[in-house]
């Protein structure tokens, strides 16, 4: 058993509380994701399960037990850091066999595990060569190897991939993805990518500012984010914002006027309570779901900024007349992009709206 | 054409800028090292000499108080540096610990001794050890001895006086050296070690002493070279005595030339004698510490 549960926890520094009460339940051989921009306080989470920086407040719990004041060598967990943190000084099989020298583990039985781990990671070519004889992405591995051959109940991820070139990034990442289907094994890893969240994570934990934003499935995020902090960090590009007030409310829906699309109406349906005549809110639109003019429930102008062909699709930077820039994924021929302006449609059913303080309007 | 007269300036211009730097160094170093070398085989006291050819080097072999001089140098190397090199490696792993109170008034404490001035050290050093010093008082009221110790004036008590202070004096300076390669490790190789469960021990012994071996390899060295060259805190401390038992081999060049009726021939071999064991020494500490995967 491996399940996490963390209650109420608390990380200050002095006076500087950067972990403000987190609640969070991990479930065994789950693979969850931190995410979030940084100083959010996600690698100090997972520095306080692993048991590298105390916990000022509240319970930790590893498979059940209360793990807040014990050892972290005796928490069931392996650690993978951003610099590799590999022995310098030692190859890569003694990198790997170090510590079990130190739980009393018979010299063949390290020898076994060191390969069985080397083989799951294709570092057999490399067991005898050292840290600096390596490449980064080799390192990593080597790093990932050390933290298999113990056997951890969890694994610890900081960052793994934040040292490596964008092609070995999304290399790794697959093998990451792979390893956790291979070994069975609760992962915790921390990211400020978001890409690499929505791609690995089961469950991905959207942290700002030592509170959790949102914990979720990674297209629950996508699809059903739940504040405005959610829907603009998940998503690549991320979703513009317009501001809007609202200029009718009631049975059901309100009515927004787009504050500076002169006087451009539209209606939307809202399930939950409604906001008051007048109100101040936020519309939201992904790029990729804006449609052709004329289909949606409004059309806005745009001039159009600057365009980026990727080959199947194309962004296009383009303003609005206020000068809110407004960020459009096309997949339509090239040409007609090379006009100067552009008039696309908000749609009915993919439109988010949130109030003043950032929340989610359903 | 153009480019060979454009090398040629460079090259005069280069030689230029060099020569004042040469030429001081020529004439307050190479001439000297040529000189005595010259020296060393230079017979006769005061100013008469004649070339006595290997006569110097046959005296050395015969003259009891070099021996003495050779082996108490030899002694002080053997004691002194390992026990200095390993209190400044445990002191610098100890202050390097962030969590640990008060460590810059601690850092500051160790380091002082090294810069204060050498006679006013001795002084205390000497008043410390007198008969009626706050040694013996000390060591009196403790119940450890029952009678005061002649410390200067007991061969083998003199020795331990000469090596506490020169260990008191250049621990620190060593010290330092540790800390500042301590401080370069990445601080996520200690945290690995701690998560996988290797204790503090093998932490320090497994991880830190191979990462500092290459400052290691230099404090030894010079730390060898120091002690082959003790003169000052015997001189201040002791003049060489108890009868030669703390006197090194510089004291000795030092009487040769200056208190005893000069003698600048023998005095100069013996000189090359430091030299000599420096460089074998230091050989074979870089032949021990060798990065066998060089």
């Amino acid at each position: 058993m491996s399940s996490l549960k963390l209650r109420a926890v608390r990380k200050s520094y002095g006076n500087v509380e950067v972990i403000k009460g987190v609640n969070l339940d991990i479930k065994d051989k789950e693979f969850v994701v931190f995410v979030g921009p940084s100083g959010c306080g996600k690698s100090t989470l997972l520095r306080m399960i692993a048991g590298l920086e105390p916990i000022t407040g509240g319970d930790l719990e590893i498979g059940g037990q209360r793990m807040n004041d014990v050892d972290p060598s005796k928490r069931g967990i392996a650690m993978v850091f951003q610099s590799y943190a590999l022995y310098p000084h030692m190859t890569v099989r003694e990198n790997m066999g170090f510590a079990l020298r130190f739980a009393r583990v018979p010299k063949e039985q390290i020898a076994k595990q060191v390969n069985a781990a080397a083989r799951i990671l294709a570092l057999d070519p490399l067991l005898d060569r050292y840290p600096k004889e390596l490449s980064g992405g080799q390192r990593q591995r080597v790093a990932i190897g050390r933290a298999i051959v113990r056997q951890p109940e969890v694994f610890l991820f900081d960052e793994p991939l934040s040292n490596l070139d964008a092609e070995l990034r999304v290399h790794m990442r697959i093998e990451i993805a792979r390893l956790h289907k291979e070994l069975q094994t609760t992962i915790i890893y921390v990211t400020h990518d978001q890409v690499e969240a929505m791609t690995l994570a089961q469950t991905i934990v959207v942290l700002r500012d030592g509170i959790i934003e949102q914990v979720g499935r990674p297209l629950d995020l996508y699809d059903d984010p739940a504040n405005q902090f959610v829907a603009g960090f998940i998503g690549s590009p991320k979703m513009n914002f317009m501001a809007t007030s609202v200029v009718a409310s009631g049975k059901g829906s309100v009515t927004l006027e787009l504050t500076h699309q002169g006087k451009t109406a539209i209606t939307l349906p809202l399930t939950g309570p409604l906001p008051a005549i007048g109100d101040k809110v936020t519309l939201g639109v992904r790029p990729e779901h804006f449609e052709l003019a004329g289909s949606g429930i409004a059309d806005i102008a745009l001039d159009i900024d600057v365009a980026e062909h990727l080959g199947a699709t194309s962004y296009i930077y383009a303003n609005t007349a206020s000068g809110e820039q407004i960020i459009v994924e096309r997949e339509e021929s090239r040409h007609e992009l090379e006009q100067s302006g552009l008039s696309v449609a908000i749609p009915a059913t993919k439109a988010y709206l949130f109030d003043a303080a950032g929340q989610r309007l359903r | 054409m153009a480019q060979s007269a454009l090398a040629r300036s460079e090259r005069i211009n280069g030689w230029l800028f060099v020569m004042p730097a040469l030429v001081l160094l020529g004439i307050f170093m190479v001439y000297p090292i040529l000189w005595s070398l010259w020296m060393s085989f230079q017979v006769g006291r005061g100013m008469n000499f004649s070339f006595g050819g290997t006569a110097n080097i046959m005296r050395l072999t015969q003259d009891p108080v070099f021996l003495r001089a050779l082996s108490n140098t030899m002694l002080f190397l053997a004691m002194q540096v390992p026990i200095m090199l390993v209190l400044a490696l445990f002191f610098a792993n100890a202050l390097n610990d962030s969590k640990l109170w008060g460590r810059g008034f601690f850092r500051t404490a160790i380091f002082l001794p090294c810069v204060t001035s050498l006679v006013a050290y001795s002084v205390i050093f000497k008043s410390i050890f007198a008969i009626d010093g706050i040694a013996n008082q000390t060591l009196l009221v403790l119940h450890l001895i029952e009678n005061p110790i002649n410390w200067l004036s007991d061969p083998f008590w003199a020795r331990v006086v000469v090596i506490t202070a020169i260990t008191w004096r250049w621990t620190g300076y060593n010290m330092i050296f540790y800390l500042a390669a301590m401080q370069n490790i990445d601080r996520s190789i200690y945290e690995a070690a701690r998560i996988d469960g290797v204790p503090a021990w093998a932490r320090f012994w497994f991880i830190t002493v191979p990462l500092l071996k290459p400052v290691i390899l230099f404090t030894s060295v010079i730390s060898t070279i120091g002690t082959l060259q003790l003169f000052d805190e015997v001189n201040l401390l002791t003049q060489g005595g108890p009868s030669d038992a703390t006197l090194t081999l510089s004291l000795y060049i030092y009487n040769l030339s200056f208190r005893f009726m000069p003698s600048f021939g023998y005095a100069a071999t013996v000189s090359y004698v430091i030299v000599i064991l420096v460089g074998i020494l230091s050989l074979i500490q870089f032949i021990v510490a060798k990065d066998r995967r060089a």
